[in-house]
Order: C-alpha cells, then structure tokens, then sequence
C-alpha cells in the first residue's frame, strides 16, 4: 500500500476502529500506546524539519529577490494549490459540500474534481496533463490506481480518508424468510446479521425465493441472489467478489492463482445469472430504493449508501439492513499522484472538522462515538461493533479473479 | 444538432485565441472579446438530447429547465434500436441521450464507453392495458394470477387481439416478447439465446393486430379500431394511464401487471460529450429535483423516483416482481430476426415506383435505386434487419409514368432450408437488378397508380389473408397525368370495403407535393415520409416498423 512511516502512523491512530476489527484476525500488532508514542514523536520530527526548511527557503528567495516556491508538502500555507483530480460519485457531494470547499479555501487548497467510474480511474493515469489525484470508491480500484502509477514510474500515495462496511439493503419480508430459514438473526429492529457462507452456498444452489420454508412473503421463481453493480466497473461488485471468494474457500481469504481462478468461475456465475447489472455505483442502489422489493430484494451496497439516504429523507418502513457475518469494509482511499496533492490527502483524512462533514454522508470515521450519534439523527438502526471482519484478498489475487470473471462474463 | 457542433468549434477556437492573445503583447479589441465570449455562453448553454419516441411527451421540459438553469434543452426523437445505434457507432452528435430503457446500450462495451455519466430520472413499467368489458370473457378477474403465459393463452385463442410497437424496433415490444419467454421456460435468472421457447412466441403473435412503430400512431388508430379490431393495448404504464384519461377511449382500460414479468423503464439521462459535464449536471438535478418530478408524475403518470414527488399521483401498490433483463446479444438477435423472418404476419406490399423524366434531375434516380438496394442489401446493424426484405415476404414492382406500367413479382421464400436461405439470395439480387434497370422518362400519373395498386392488393388480399398488406409509393412530382386528387379521391371511395386496411405510405422527394401525398396517406391510414429531410434507408426502417 506505500507511503512513509509517519503517514502509516497517522493513519493508524486514526483508524484504531478498523485496526481494532482487524486485529481479531491479524496475528501480529504492536502495543497501541507504542504506536500511539511514535506517531507523536513523527509528527514532531516532520513539524521541526519543514519549519526549518521552510524558514530556509524564504530566507534564500526573499535574498534573491523571488517569490518562494515551495515544494515541500504539508506546507503551502503561502500560496494556494490548485488541484485537478478524478473522483468517484460516492465522493462528489463531499466535495461539492460548501463547508468542504471553505475549508479546504482556508488551507489555500483548490480543488477541481471530476467525477469517473472508479474503475475508469487507473487507465487515465498516464495522460498527458493527467490528474494531481484519484479519489475512488474504494480500496480495490485505488489498488489499481496505484498499481497503475508504479508502472507508469509515478510516485502514489495512499491516505485513508473514510471507511464503511459492505451490507445488504433489505427488506422486512426478505428478512423474515432468511431468519426462518436459518440465515439471519436480528440484532435490532430493522438489523439482521446474515451468515455469509450459507447465504452465498443458498446462491450457489441456485434456491428459488419459493422453495424456501415461510416464503408466503415472497413466493416468487426468482433465483436468491444479492444484486450487484457490475463487477467489471465498479468497487462494490468487486467487494462482494472478495466476500464471495471467502466463503466458497471454506472461509479462507485465497492467496494462489490457481486457487483464486477455480473460485472466480464460480463467482461469474453469481454475476451472470443476475442479467444485466448497472455499471455505476448508485445504480444498484437506486433501483433499492426506487423499484424495490420486486427488483432487488438483496441489494449488496455501501453502509453509507443507506446511512446518507436516511439522512435526506425518512425511510421505508419496511427497508432493513443486513450485516453479513463475517463482511468487509471497504477504505475510501485518496491516491495522491504527485508531491503537491499530498497536502489535500493530509488534510482529508487529519482534519478533525472535514471527518465530520463525512459523517453527514455516511461514512465511518475514527469516532465511532460520533457514527453512532449521526445514525440514530437519521433513525437508522446500523450494527456499531462490526466484530466479524475478513480482508480482502491482496491485489494480484483480486486482478486475477476480476480478469477471469470479465472474460466468463463476455462468453 | 450540426449547428450546435459547429458553434462550440467556434466558441472553442475563440476561446484558444483568446487565451493565446491574451499572453501576447496586443491583446484582442473589446469587440472581439464580446463576440467570442457571447458565443461561447451559447454552446456553453445549450445540451442537444437524442431521445426515445416514448419522450415526446415531455416535451414542455424544454421551456422549463431553460427558466430553471439557464440551459437550452433541444430534443430530438428516435426509436430505442435506432437510437442505441447512433450512439453505440458514436454517429450522433448530441450531448446526452435520454433512453426509455438503455440496457441495450450500456450491456455493450463500446456503449458504456460512449457514456460518460447516468441518471434515472422516472420509472414506468410495460403493463397490459384491456377493454374493460373483455376482463371477464378473458377469465381474467384475478389480476394477480394474469401472467405472460395468460397473455400468450389469450392471443392464441383469439380473444385478445392487441396493439403493441414494434418489437424490432421498441423497447415495449421486445420486452412484451421478452415476459413471454420468460414465463413459458419459468427460468429463475437471466435468460440466454437457447431459452427461446418458439411456440410461446408464435402463440403470442397470434394476438398481435394492430402493429405500428410510434405509440401516437398507435393510440390514433386503437382510438378507432377498439372493441373492432383490437381489445387491449400493450405499453407503459405511463401510457396506457394517460389513454384512459384522455376520454377518447370507448371504454377505459384496466392494466394487468404480469405476474413475475415487469420489466421497468427507469429513463436514465446520460452524459455523452465530455465538454458538457456542467450543463450536464444542472439539467439532472433539475430534472430529479421536487418541481421537475411532480410536474412529470402529474403530467406524464410516469412514477417519480425522488420519493418527495411520490405523493403527486397515486400509482397502483402491489409487488412488482421485475424480469432480470438479459444482456445476451444472441438473446436480441434471435428473438428479433425470429420475429421478423418467422413470427411476424409476413408483409405484402407493392411499391409504386415514379419513372417520370423529371426523376432523372439531380441524384434522384440514383437515390431511388440505391435505397432498394439497400432493401434488398444485407445491411446487419440492429435496425439494417428491419429495413431489409425478410423471409416469406411478397413484393410488386409498379412503375408509372404518362400511364402505369406492368406489376413485377417477387417472393422471398420461408427461411427454412439451406437451399431456402440460397433461393432468398437469388431473390434478392434479382431484386436490385431490377432497381438498377429502371428507366425514367414521361409525365406524373400518380394517382391513377396508387389506386392500380391498391385495387391489386385488395384483391390479393381477398385470396390470401395471411399477410399484412400494404402500398409504397415513390414520388418527385405532382400527379400530371390520369386522375387528379378529387378523382383520386371519388376511385378510392368506389374501391371495396376491405381495401380500407391497406395503407398507403408515400415518400416524397424532389418537387413532390408534399400536402397533397399527406392527404393520400391519411385517407388511407398510412404515413407520409420526405426523403428530402430523412435519408432513404432511415424512411425504409420507418415504414417497415408500421407494416
């Protein structure tokens, strides 16, 4: 994943919440106050040697007569940094926020975004005039960006800015049915855990909605299946690729290419069977939300999908959300494709007032005190603790499984 | 649209030599400046939008997105194969596409590269809209056992004779055939090439009665002929609720939603030209914003998907159980080539070809044969096959000129054999041999040939049942030979009854005048093309999605 140490530390400290669920299964970690201890120490290191820097520098220009020029990041405090950059739309309300443009006005940052499918991202890394930055959905195609990048001998660096789970849109009656069947247990009104291995064994079967026991709710030919967006294009799909991918390997995160090929051809077909799957991120969603039931019955998205609609407007009563068990939690990672567009990942994933502007649209970030506190403003129930969390498998096996599902795809 | 085009070239040219001037040391004149500015604020507001024929009736949003966000909307209609096409080949020049259904478009590579950003903007799904006082002879009394397969019992027993766009050409059409499909295989997920189940479609079709390409005409003619000729109507919700509320239906009709068969038109507004990403967005989140949608739930019954306007009209409730839909090409073409080459009630028609002198000024005569050429051609884009003459259908060539010359039969056989496949070929080149021959000299007896001709199809007609019947006539003048438009007139009154369902298409090129071959079509039920506007091949599509 890159970056230097002191940019780790940060990152760290700030996302003790995701650390946390990760050390469930991770075996090595260092003693937090360690961390804790370094961090601070970095930050003082960096801060004395800009400073110093800094003081040199306008010393030698404003000797020679020139305006300073500076190329360190972090400190821009002088002059305004115009950034052009691609983002995903998960992120462009974020940054079409007044209050996120004033205060990224205030630290003499510029930002001209637009907005492409994540996916799209890393084949524009090599254009002539190219972006300063990427800001995808999400940590699969910022892999790629990055991965693009190294091979286009450029410098990427990744900063996490937000973090949220993959879930399942729902619906009451769904719900019920996958409880009766052994599948779900409600955690809170309008909360189910859902069991990933047996729903995803159920897709594999290819079970109608009517055979299932107590189906009256929905006693329907479809196949069960979760709807995605199209694995090809976009982040999400390609999370749910990686959590199909556990429960087919007998809850294994795959880590060989043979491994990874026999499991995706067993994916495409998760996807196939669905038909056609919107290509954008919110399609998927927006079919949740505005066909329903009749359509989508399980609609795998972002929990910030559901948590920023809430926040706009009241809810079905009868929508609900499934955490499945274990689930993934997808990074919204900012990928800084040169020196001075570090200063805008800095600032996005330090800064304590622009975190919580991301809470407005859904997002997790290291207050879990704070989540909790906007979820209940929208009256939607969300499962806070997260305490069944697997990684996705590592970049290659990802490449792998995504390249030979697009080729199942096309036959 | 090309003028838009060319405009922004000059805004963009400007604008490159102003930035160049600017950095030179003699800037441009004020005057300059102004010109180039005002006309860069005038591409820069404008947003040229291929849309579905189905969008007609939002027409109004013209006027109202310009008062809302300053930007000029211009529309223009097409079907949606026809319109999947010219975006797919990148052969439109229009800004954004605004598509009933663009799953066509966006389940192909080449089409998800042609669009930069999308939106749905409304919702309505393909209902079956019935006479009233059919529901109970149907046995159809519980709508929510009414499925594809009813529809397709129904047609095939011949109580419910319906009008539905054609689905070659219309998203509604296709999909009809689509849920007949689906619940006949009771497939549970997407469906491919190999589950189409023939006899369902075959069955279906028996039902199809009044074919046509645009749902205006279709309504015209429903107008007229139900509780004659037609019992139900097959098309949006949206639709089929405006019908009923335009009082101009006999009786009203009740909409049935196919159990387990919906398929929902979500309209997604799409980005195509980058340069346009501003005006772009101004324009969705004025068409997804409170005014917009409730003026479009309340205007054109299509449901909002801002869940603010849900309230404007109430929609009927219940589950709608949504088809997956299927990107399968091999899907598409095998439904839509069986439809035409083997489904379809097989078409008879006579063209009725101008020879007079003055067809050889300019490039008509060329124009002429190059367009049956390209019918009796191989043209293999989605909508070439449309165009093209298909399997089992009859054809007489009837040149006039001073007077009217002698009919000339084709037939193209069943595509059923190898050796079939072999004799259509043949059949096909004869065909434009005898394009390639035409000899053009004389006066303008037109009208003395439009009624030879239909006297001759009314009595083919008479023989044989089995087809859909039907005149072509191709003109560059105003009759000047034989009978005059009132005797026109009075020899088609005298004709027989039947002859009244045969339809007169006319295309117009050259001086033809164009009011009088409008009237001609109107009488008779047909529509009148001018190839001076539409090139050839396009009026061909056309006509041929009416037949």
């Amino acid at each position: 994943m890159g970056g230097e140490p002191g940019q780790l530390a940060i990152r760290r400290t700030q996302f003790r919440v995701i650390i946390q669920a990760y050390n469930t299964t991770a075996t090595n970690c260092m003693n937090r106050s360690v961390k804790a201890l370094i961090t601070v120490g970095l930050l003082i290191l960096l801060g004395g040697v800009t400073f110093w820097a800094l003081r040199g520098t306008q010393q030698d220009q404003i000797a020679s007569g020139q305006a300073p020029t500076l190329n360190l990041p972090g400190l821009r405090a002088m002059q305004t940094v115009e950034l052009s950059g691609l983002i995903a739309l998960d992120v462009e309300p974020f940054f079409k926020d007044p209050r996120v443009i004033k205060l990224l006005t205030d630290n003499n940052v510029k930002v001209n975004p637009t907005r492409v499918g994540s996916r799209d991202m890393a084949a524009r890394i090599a254009l002539v005039g190219g972006p300063d930055f990427m800001f995808p959905s999400g940590i699969v195609a910022a892999n790629q960006v990055t991965d693009a990048a190294k091979r286009a001998n450029m410098n990427a660096t990744q900063y996490t800015v937000f973090f949220t789970p993959m879930v399942i849109a729902s619906w009451q009656p769904i719900a019920g049915i996958l409880q009766a069947n052994g599948l779900a247990v409600p955690l809170q009104p309008s909360v189910y855990s859902v069991d990933t291995s047996k729903l995803v064994a159920m897709m594999q079967e290819k079970k109608r909605w009517k055979e299932l026991k107590s189906a009256q709710a929905y006693d329907v030919n479809k196949s069960v299946l979760i709807s995605t967006t199209d694995v090809r294009k976009s982040n999400s799909a390609a999370m749910f690729m990686a959590l199909a991918a556990y429960a087919l390997n007998n809850n294994e995160v795959p880590s060989d290419r043979t491994t990874a090929e026999a499991l995706a051809k067993k994916i495409a077909d998760l996807f196939k069977r669905q038909g056609y799957q919107e290509n954008y991120v919110n399609g998927n969603f927006d079919d949740y939300t505005s066909i329903g039931i009749g359509k989508t019955p399980l609609a795998f998205i972002y929990e910030n999908q559901m948590l920023s609609y809430a926040l706009a407007r009241p809810l079905q009563a009868d929508m609900v959300l499934l955490y499945p068990r274990p689930t993934i939690v997808n990074k919204v990672v900012y990928v800084a494709l040169n020196e001075k567009s570090k200063r805008l990942g800095e600032l996005l994933s330090t800064s304590p007032e622009l975190q919580a502007i991301g809470l407005d649209y859904g997002f997790r970030i290291a207050d879990s005190a704070a989540f909790s506190q906007k979820a209940q403003s929208a009256k939607l129930s969300v499962d806070e603790k997260l305490n069944n969390l697997i990684d996705p498998p590592s970049f290659e096996i990802m490449s792998t499984m995504i390249d030979a599902i697009t080729r199942e795809m096309s036959q | 649209m090309k003028n838009i085009f060319h405009v922004s070239w000059v805004a963009l040219l400007a604008a490159l030599l102003l930035s160049a001037c600017g950095k030179s040391s003699s800037p441009p004149s004020v005057a300059d400046k102004t010109v180039a500015a005002a006309e860069q604020q005038a591409a820069q507001n404008t947003l040229s939008v291929l849309a579905t024929s189905d969008l007609r009736d939002v027409q109004p949003l013209e006027e109202m997105v310009r008062k809302a966000t300053g930007v000029t909307l211009k529309f223009t209609f097409g079907g949606t194969m026809e319109s999947t096409e010219q975006v797919l080949s990148g052969k439109t020049t229009a800004d954004a596409a605004w598509f009933a259904n663009a799953k066509y478009l966006l389940s192909d590579p080449a089409g998800q590269a042609r669009v930069k950003l999308q939106e749905k903007i409304m919702l309505s799904p393909i209902v079956v809209g019935v006479s009233e006082s059919e529901v109970a002879k149907l046995g159809w009394t519980d709508a929510s056992r009414v499925t594809w397969k009813s529809v397709a019992d129904a047609a095939k027993s011949g109580k419910l004779k319906y009008a539905l766009s054609n689905p070659a050409t219309s998203n509604q059409g296709y999909m009809a055939l689509v849920g007949v499909v689906a619940a006949s295989t009771q497939k549970a997920d997407a469906l491919t090439a190999a589950d189409i189940d023939r006899k369902a479609v075959a069955d279906f079709l028996r039902g199809y009665k009044l074919v046509g390409d645009n749902s205006t005409y279709l309504a015209e003619k429903f107008i007229e002929q139900q509780g004659v000729y037609v019992n139900a109507f097959i098309n949006y919700e949206s639709w089929l609720m405006s019908m009923n509320q335009s009082g101009k239906l006999k009786e009203p009709l009740k909409l049935f939603y196919p159990r387990e068969g919906i398929a929902t038109a979500d309209y997604p507004f799409m980005l195509l030209a980058e340069n346009k990403r501003g005006e772009y967005q101004k324009v969705v989140d004025y068409l997804k914003g409170d005014e917009a949608q409730t003026w479009l739930a309340r205007t054109t019954l299509r449901r909002p998907v801002n869940a603010a306007a849900a309230n404007a009209v109430t929609f009927p409730t219940g589950t709608l159980i949504e088809l997956p839909f299927s990107p399968d090409r091999g899907l598409a073409d095998g439904l839509i080539d069986a439809y035409l080459n083997e489904f379809r009630k097989p078409i008879a028609s006579t063209f009725v070809l101008d020879t007079s002198g003055s067809m050889n000024g300019g490039s008509r005569r060329a124009d002429l044969i190059t367009a049956l050429h390209s019918v009796a051609g191989a043209d293999a884009s989605l909508t070439g096959r449309l165009a093209r003459l298909s399997s089992r259908e009859r054809i007489w060539m009837l040149p006039f000129s001073d007077r009217v010359g002698a009919p000339t039969y084709f037939e193209l056989p069943p595509a059923t054999t190898a050796a079939n496949a072999q004799k259509k070929t043949e059949v096909l080149g004869e065909v434009r041999d005898y394009a390639t021959a035409l000899q053009m000299r004389g006066g303008t007896a037109l009208y003395d040939a439009i009624i030879d001709a239909l006297t001759q199809m009314s009595v083919e007609q008479a023989k044989n049942r089995s087809y859909q019947y039907s005149v072509i006539a191709f003109t560059d003048g105003e009759s000047n030979q034989g009978r005059n438009l009132a005797q026109f007139k009075e020899a088609y009154a005298a004709l027989p009854e039947d002859v009244r369902s045969i339809p007169v298409f006319t295309v117009a090129f050259g001086e033809a005048s164009v009011s009088a071959l409008k009237e001609i079509s109107k009488m008779t039920g047909g529509r009148s093309f001018d190839a001076r506007t539409t090139p050839l091949p396009a009026v061909f599509k056309e006509i041929r999605a009416y037949q």
